[in-house]
């Protein structure tokens, strides 16, 4: 593949040969932890293995699943968005709300998501018309989205009257696959198709590798931003619509971990804070992993005070993974450090 | 003053990954003297600089300072030593005052605080020797790129160093300042210092130095006196440049009457740019000096908004509003910053595949990683770049990250190619073929608008070179006028005739 060298070679010319290196795909690690973690559990517990309690971690993984797909764009675009969670929130009372006004729920579930998609829209715009790091806008509006879910569901557990629709989502296809768990499955496959085969996709991972570079190279930066804020809010939205399906009911502080379980999860498949590229199905993978290890936590009788303490110790070793790995590999390649002549 | 050299660099070599930057490089400073370091931007200037400050580790070769072995592994150790080093590009802090950046790291304390008062009694000669008249306590942002510079050079000079290496100085300087800086170092030589000035301007070089060595491909090639200096090896020194540029291709044959494409630009003002008015022909290379060119490129790229002034496009239009809307008009820019072209972590097919796929709204919205592939074969091998298309596009040498970015407009067809110190900071084998390719993008009927700071190679490549003097256009050369000497008059004063009679004249005599 490499052109045949037939220019005279000079001195102080680069004339290296390309060296070819196994390249482990980023979601390496995810399905490795993975692994590990339900041998470990399985050995444990052998009752873990069981197919039923299996698809029921899948189950669980499936609505902060959905914001971590969303996340994966976000941080590609070397972005972040820490208001997803209050959004899903939001969403979730927005839709409930406007069942029990009798609006239908098929309707309803779209106002919801479009909600969601709002909230992101403002996330964006504030973006990109300040200036401002996304860090920044999504913590204030975070703080706000939650306020407002609040004020509008007045600080209560909403429980729409049941027998609609939505409550098929509560249900399990094929027995036992929860239908959440499908949705969740077929969405994360769809959007690494979007992330890594389409337009969109390519000026995502373009815009977070040099946002300098691809605006130089006649790439809409701003419009991707904004649309990648765009996608996450209304990832949470349809989460939050789902939970109102599946578990009937939104009670305050629901969703409140989801934003930092995306993230983490993100990171965990193969997804760096430093954007440019991304794995939407190693996102999807990392939250197995992380819910694996809630669940394990129960299951192994850990009391579930615990659970907050151990999400963030979490994203904390994920974290630090995810930089020991990076340094690693630049001081192997050796680039990015030396600029001969900068 | 004992007779020893104060310094002695012996065979120092370095590399970075593929590319040698320094091979044999030798050199020797005496003491009280000023030393010239010329050579082409990539010669290998900058990291011998950075050798000497500590800054980077050669890979062999020895230094010897004052009479004694050196290890300079530290920026701290080289100033222990006495070399006091001027960047090229100092670390400064627009937002603290000059004072501050005056003595960094180093301010007189009394009583365990800052006293001020013996900052500004110690800056004060030293300021007015090199012709500062600046408030003090203003944050350094305030003030112009030249007085930045020259309080960068207050700075080491502050340190009394014994030798005092400086990297490129005059770029941001104008005459005057030039003028005021060449004479406070002749004083300080006076009194013992020395100092080894590296420039790509050979100009500046001359009329400074005691001594003077020429820098190429990392090797030092040619060291002399400078009143031992011959006209002729005066002009082999110039004319090493000019080995670098191709001959012209002529694949247009101009013919009288027929129309080609062309831009017209019709008094456009905008950054420093007053005003500007030119005409632009396809397969012709135009050249634009002064520092205004930039600011021209900019808004011929939709990255300024001009203040007034009309544009029209071969396409019809005018100015494009932004830089996707350049893109998609297939009107290219290529920076010499390399940071604005390409993105280090994707893959050399990803990087090409920016404006096929990123900037237009039309064609398939899919991307697909094979055709990509595919792409970045066939540029790789048209542009000759050593590497293949998986790999990132950061592992490339300077050189090739270059043609990375140039190759990823030439999949559009540019109609316009705005060019902004393309070969800036690559080794000369890739500077030679990205100037070859240049010559192949005018030939193939494309606009071409090359600005440089490097005389030279405005000289070596255009058909037409538009000079501007502060923002205005003050005159074109073409053809036989062409000379490196007379550009740089043209920028710096705006008026050519006079001193270019008498240059004739010198010739002559």
């Amino acid at each position: 593949m490499t052109g045949i060298d037939t220019a005279p070679t000079l001195a102080g010319s680069a004339n290296h040969p390309p060296r070819r290196r196994l390249r482990l795909p980023a979601e390496t690690g995810a399905v490795i932890a993975l692994a590990v973690l339900v041998a470990l559990l399985g050995w444990l517990s052998p009752s873990f293995l069981e197919p039923a309690s299996l698809l029921s971690v899948l189950g669980q993984a499936a609505l902060p699943g959905l914001l971590a797909i969303g996340m994966v764009f976000v941080l590609a675009a070397r972005q972040i968005d820490i208001s997803a969670g209050a959004v899903f929130h939001l969403a979730a009372t927005i839709a409930a709300l406007l069942i029990i006004a009798g609006t239908n729920p098929w309707l309803a579930a779209l106002a919801g998501v479009a909600a969601g998609a709002g909230l992101g829209l403002i996330n964006g715009l504030l973006v990109i018309a300040l200036r401002l790091p996304a860090l920044l806008v999504t913590l204030g509006t975070w703080w706000m989205i939650q306020g407002l879910s609040l004020v509008v569901g007045k600080g209560q557990t909403i429980a729409p009257p049941g027998q609609d629709v939505l409550a098929a989502l509560s249900g399990n296809a094929f027995v036992i696959v929860p239908a959440t768990g499908i949705i969740f499955v077929v969405l994360a496959v769809a959007m690494h198709v979007v992330l890594h085969r389409t337009r969109f996709g390519y000026r995502v991972q373009a815009v977070g590798s040099n946002p300098q570079a691809a605006a130089h190279a006649g790439i809409p930066t701003g419009n991707v931003r904004v649309l990648t804020l765009v996608l996450m809010g209304a990832m949470a939205g349809l989460a939050g619509v789902i939970h109102i399906g599946a578990h009937g009911a939104v009670a305050p502080g629901d969703g409140g971990t989801f934003a930092l379980l995306a993230i983490a999860a993100a990171i965990i498949g193969g997804t760096p804070l430093s954007g440019g590229t991304g794995s939407v199905i190693g996102a999807a993978i990392g939250m197995l992993v992380l819910q694996t290890i809630l669940s394990a936590m129960t299951l192994l009788g850990v009391d579930a005070i615990w659970a907050a303490f151990a999400t963030g110790a979490l994203i904390v070793l994920a974290l630090a993974v995810d930089r020991l790995i990076r340094l690693w590999r630049e001081r192997r390649t050796g680039y990015g450090r030396d600029d001969p002549l900068g | 003053m004992s007779d020893s050299p104060i310094l002695f660099v012996r065979t120092a070599a370095k590399r970075f990954g593929g590319t040698v930057v320094l091979e044999d490089m030798n050199l020797m400073v005496e003491r009280g003297s000023i030393h010239a370091l010329v050579g082409e931007s990539g010669a290998g200037k900058s990291t011998l600089v950075k050798v000497l400050a500590g800054m980077i580790r050669p890979d062999g070769g020895t230094i010897e300072f004052d009479g004694k072995k050196a290890i300079i592994d530290s920026p701290s150790a080289a100033r222990k030593l006495g070399i006091g080093v001027v960047m090229q590009r100092p670390g400064q802090f627009p937002e603290r005052p000059v004072l501050a950046n005056l003595f960094v790291n180093r301010e007189p304390v009394h009583n365990g605080l800052i006293s001020r008062r013996e900052m500004e009694a110690r800056s004060r000669d030293l300021l007015r020797q090199l012709g500062l008249a600046i408030d003090v306590h203003a944050p350094l942002g305030d003030l112009g790129p030249g007085d930045r510079q020259l309080v960068a050079i207050a700075r080491v000079l502050l340190e009394s160093p014994r030798l005092l290496v400086l990297d490129d100085p005059n770029s941001a300087l104008d005459q005057q300042q030039n003028e005021r800086l060449s004479a406070a170092l002749r004083g300080l030589t006076a009194k013992g210092m020395s100092v080894l000035y590296a420039s790509n301007r050979l100009g500046d070089a001359l009329a400074i130095a005691d001594q003077l060595t020429v820098m190429r491909n990392g090797r030092d090639v040619l060291t002399k006196a400078r009143q031992d200096l011959t006209t002729s090896e005066e002009a082999m020194i110039g004319q090493l440049r000019q080995s670098l540029f191709p001959l012209p291709l002529r694949a247009l044959p101009q013919h009288a009457g027929t129309l080609r494409p062309r831009i017209f630009v019709d008094g456009l003002a905008g950054g420093l740019l007053s005003s500007a008015s030119l005409t632009a022909h396809a397969g012709e290379i135009l050249g634009i000096a002064g520092t205004a060119g930039q600011d021209l490129l900019a808004l011929l790229f939709g990255l300024k908004k001009p203040r007034q002034g009309k544009v029209r496009f071969p396409d019809g239009d005018g100015l494009p509003k932004t830089r996707m809307e350049a893109a998609r008009r297939n009107i290219c820019m290529v920076s010499g910053d390399r940071g604005s072209g390409l993105m280090p972590d994707k893959s050399i097919a990803f990087n090409m595949a920016s404006v096929v796929v990123g900037a237009r709204s039309w064609g398939s919205r899919w991307y697909s990683p094979r055709s990509a592939i595919d792409r970045a074969t066939r540029q790789i091998e048209a542009l000759r770049i050593r590497s293949a298309p998986e790999m990132p596009a950061g592992s490339l040498s300077a050189g090739g990250q270059q043609k990375v970015a140039i190759a990823k407009w030439l999949e559009i067809g540019p109609q316009v190619m705005l060019l902004d110190e393309p070969a800036r900071g690559v080794d000369i084998g890739s500077k030679q073929e990205i100037y070859a390719l240049i010559r192949q993008m005018a030939a193939s009927g494309c606009i071409v608008i090359l600005h440089s700071s490097e005389l030279s190679e405005l000289t070596g490549l255009c058909d037409r070179i538009l000079a501007f003097h502060q923002g205005k256009l003050a005159g074109e050369i073409a053809g036989d006028d062409m000379d490196t000497g007379m550009l740089a008059r043209l920028i710096a004063s705006g008026k050519p005739t006079d001193e270019r009679l008498r240059g004739k004249q010198e010739n002559a005599a």
